[in-house]
């Protein structure tokens, strides 16, 4: 093979920069932000700067362990419900117990029976993911309204560590939610890079039948990532309590959705194979700093939705063109 | 011998719903020997390089690695006994890089179980030196050319320590010079010790690189020769035996003068190049050409499935709008599509709905269909064509290849056509219906229309055509007469 072959194939280290799809997204947020410094004089602070950091800790925890699920081949949608689901095992056990860790333990343990749940119906029983979850969606919220009678649920323990985990700063500056999610992100970056888990979960949404084929079990690799998200949106959910002081019936209605859209703007494919967790991560925050920014500006929620949409759509359809470019 | 056999096949049989894949066929292979396996589509080379993957397990028979019984239970289990099948699909995960597919499933890890991306890069390096193999281990497989992917698939046997490496019809996306680079590779592995079986229906290839060839036909063993001993026309003999005018009864008459089918100088971007030809009513045109000729590009072209660069297609002096299926189907050009499962057929409809699928305007009364009339238009079909099913209402996925494959021909005699493109007419479909597929083309083209045929099998090709046009790389590159054309001429214009 002639060497100038290898050099056609392979662009310089800073073509290959530009080219990925990280590179495009960073630069956005940094305009993102440039624009909303200029047009606003409260956004550029560093009380509203973490603040965002603070407000795009709950979708960035859900949005690492969605990820997952789509860079396996599947998705999940049942999480908006379950984030609000798991405040009442942690609320009621708190209030019983006294103890946060008791509490936690519960939403824990309830997470992880609704991820086994979509994991065995997805990976074992073979069915549609988006269908399965959608249920699941609709079950979880009935249960909570039932459980409820469409009332919030008050936490009567009145717990300092319940209280500091969902609104605590770390030295006065920097939420700790903030900080749970850079944990939480560096984890699972670490794990796709170099855990053997982590490369199982790409080939298996790249390609099933090379994934099988190189001894990987496709269905508990599968499973796993249902679980991990059920976790992870857990973790969120408990922050999410903590925030407001109680379990509340409607709590993350359509948050699914806006954990999906971040994911889909970091740059992973629906269709599996394909996407990092840096790019999942500036999805959130492009997401954050956009709805804050867009407040900042007093412009009316209704147009937040829209602009958001656009943006969306157009991340997307970029994506797509470059890709067919190749 | 004193050295037992890499491999030793026995008595292998496998049958699947309707079809005898496999039957009582034996396979030994030496090891350090390249050993061809021969035979045409639908002789059972899938299935038995299928077993030997694990993918399938024998119903009979059994097989010995270096003398050792063994039982192939999954492909997991089949690379683990070491023997590694480089399919035809690339089986490489396109986002990965080339080195971290080498070592799929075998990362090396360090004490704490985290991979070792630089031991990764640094093997494969290694091991592309010693096998003589220049491509760049960082690059993502994604952006590597077929013939590339196919090395990474070798390499990858080596890394997993094979000692038997199957190869299916490797060269069929290979340059001439890529083809010369495999065959540098096939020799360093069998110096190694390695036996490689080498599945191909490429004469030239066998003749340049295997020490032994096995011929199979219709599963059934037919011969195992050292390649010495073979000419070309042992070969082919071999391969097609003495049937083929059994197999292809003659009623119609012969073609007539009238051009119906008029292609001038067609080129697309899936590679075909200025491609001539035109068919004539109550004829059968017959294309040849081996894997990548172009045939199902062609097949697709003409009937406006595919986009073209240039050209022009006329049926009956029309000339037909490229890229466009539907004015191709008023005009009366249909394609017998290849992939019958996802082209052809709507698998969990029943006969009556596919058969009807393209002619329900037939039966329209205002806005509703006369189901009466339709079922009465099938139920002719199904006597015509002698299509066994229990009921109109029978999803076609339960029919045999052979029935759903009338029910098609149905599909496009109800339209009333004037071409039908036959691409692979008797793929997956078994000896005894393939007679019964034959005589319904030769029929076809005895009511009239002209018939435009795909095929990689000779037998087929020199049974039932008048014309004989062989393709290769995008081209034609000859034509026969199928009085004056023998397998040797036609296979050499294929090669080309």
């Amino acid at each position: 093979m002639p060497p100038s072959s290898d050099m056609a194939t392979r662009p310089s280290a800073l073509g290959r920069l530009f080219r990925r799809n990280e590179t495009a997204l960073a630069l956005c947020l940094l305009l993102l932000i440039a624009v909303f410094g200029v047009l606003s004089d409260s956004f550029l602070t560093t009380r509203n700067m973490t603040n965002v950091l603070g407000q795009a800790a709950l979708p960035l925890i859900a949005a690492t362990g969605l990820a997952l699920v789509v860079i396996a081949g599947e998705i999940d949608v049942s999480i908006g419900s379950l984030f609000g689901a798991v405040a009442l095992p942690l609320i009621v056990v708190m209030n019983v117990t006294g103890s946060f860790a008791l509490g936690s333990a519960a939403a824990l343990v309830f997470a992880f029976a609704v991820g086994a749940v979509n994991g065995w119906l997805v990976a074992y029983v073979r069915l549609n993911s988006l269908i399965v979850t959608l249920g699941m969606l609709f079950v979880l919220r009935g249960l909570i309204y039932l459980y409820t009678g469409q009332r919030a649920i008050p936490d009567d323990a009145m717990l300092e560590t319940f209280y500091q985990i969902g609104n605590g700063r770390f030295l006065r500056t920097l939420p700790y939610p903030a900080l749970i999610a850079a944990a939480v992100l560096a984890v699972f970056l670490w794990i796709l890079r170099y855990r053997r888990f982590g490369r199982q979960i790409i080939a298996v949404g790249g390609s099933p039948e090379v994934a099988r084929l190189a001894g990987y079990d496709v269905a508990r690799v599968k499973f796993a990532t249902f679980v991990i998200a059920a976790l992870l949106t857990a973790i969120a959910g408990i922050i999410m309590a903590s925030r407001q002081g109680s379990a509340v019936h409607v709590t993350g209605i359509g948050f699914e959705f806006q954990v999906v859209a971040a994911v889909v703007l970091g740059g992973v494919s629906l269709a599996g194979g394909i996407g990092s967790l840096w790019g999942v991560a500036l999805g959130v925050l492009i997401l954050a700093f956009l709805a804050n920014g867009l407040g900042q500006l007093n412009l009316p929620t209704e147009w937040q939705l829209v602009i958001t949409g656009i943006i969306i759509i157009a991340a997307v359809t970029l994506d797509e063109s470059r890709r067919r470019k190749r | 011998m004193a050295e037992a056999p890499a491999l030793d096949m026995a008595g292998i049989g496998k049958r699947f719903p309707g079809v005898v894949a496999l039957d009582d066929v034996h396979l030994r292979l030496a090891p350090g020997k390249v050993h061809a396996l021969m035979g045409e589509n639908g002789a059972g080379k899938s299935t038995l390089i299928k077993i030997l993957a694990g993918v399938y397990r024998p119903d009979t028979g059994t097989i010995r690695i270096a003398g050792e019984q063994v039982t192939l239970q999954s492909p997991r289990d089949a690379l683990a006994r070491g023997i590694k099948v480089v399919f035809q699909e690339i089986a490489l995960i396109e986002e990965f890089t080339v080195a971290e597919n080498v070592f799929l499933g075998e990362y090396p890890v360090g004490g704490a179980g985290s991979i070792r991306w630089d031991r990764i890069r640094a093997d494969a390096a290694a091991l592309f030196d010693r096998i003589g193999f220049g491509v760049d281990p960082a690059a993502r497989v994604r952006d590597l050319p077929m013939s590339q992917q196919q090395m990474v698939e070798i390499a990858r046997a080596l890394a997993h320590d094979a000692r038997i490496v199957v190869m299916d019809e490797p060269t069929s996306s290979l340059t001439p010079a890529e083809v010369e680079q495999l065959f540098a590779v096939i020799r360093r592995l069998t110096s190694l010790g390695i036996a490689v079986l080498y599945v191909s229906h490429k004469l030239d290839e066998i003749f340049a690189i295997a020490d032994t060839v096995t011929v199979l036909r219709d599963g059934r063993h037919i011969s195992t020769r050292p390649r010495s001993e073979h000419s070309e026309d042992s070969l082919i003999h071999d391969m097609i035996g003495r049937r083929i005018e059994a197999l292809y009864p003659r009623t119609r008459g012969p073609a007539t003068d009238r051009d119906i089918l008029r292609v001038e100088n067609l080129s697309a971007p899936s590679g075909l190049k200025n491609i001539s030809f035109h068919a004539r009513a109550g004829e059968v045109v017959g294309f040849f050409g081996l894997m990548g000729a172009g045939r199902t590009e062609l097949a697709k072209a003409i009937v406006g499935f595919d986009p073209l660069r240039a050209g022009r297609i006329t049926v009956d002096g029309r000339p037909l709008a490229p890229h466009d299926t539907a004015t191709g189907v008023a005009l009366g050009i249909g394609l017998l599509t290849e992939d019958r499962k996802r082209e052809g057929l709507m698998l969990d409809l029943p006969v009556v709905q596919n058969a009807t699928l393209a002619a329900l305007g037939k039966w329209a009364r205002g806005p509703f269909v006369d189901f009466a009339a339709e079922r009465r238009a099938t139920q002719d079909y199904v006597d015509r064509f002698n299509i066994r099913t229990p009921s109109l209402d029978q999803p076609v996925r339960l029919l045999s290849g052979g029935n759903q494959q009338k029910v098609l021909i149905a599909r496009w005699l109800m339209r009333g056509l004037k071409v039908i493109v036959v691409d692979e007419p008797t793929r997956g479909i078994d000896v005894g219906a393939k007679s019964e597929i034959f005589a319904l083309i030769d029929e076809l083209a005895g009511a009239g229309l002209a018939v435009v045929m795909m095929t990689s099998e000779m037998s087929e090709l020199l049974g039932l055509s008048d014309r004989i046009m062989v393709m290769a790389g995008g081209r034609i590159t000859a034509e026969f007469p199928v009085a004056t054309a023998t397998q040797e001429a036609i296979l050499n214009a294929a090669i080309v």
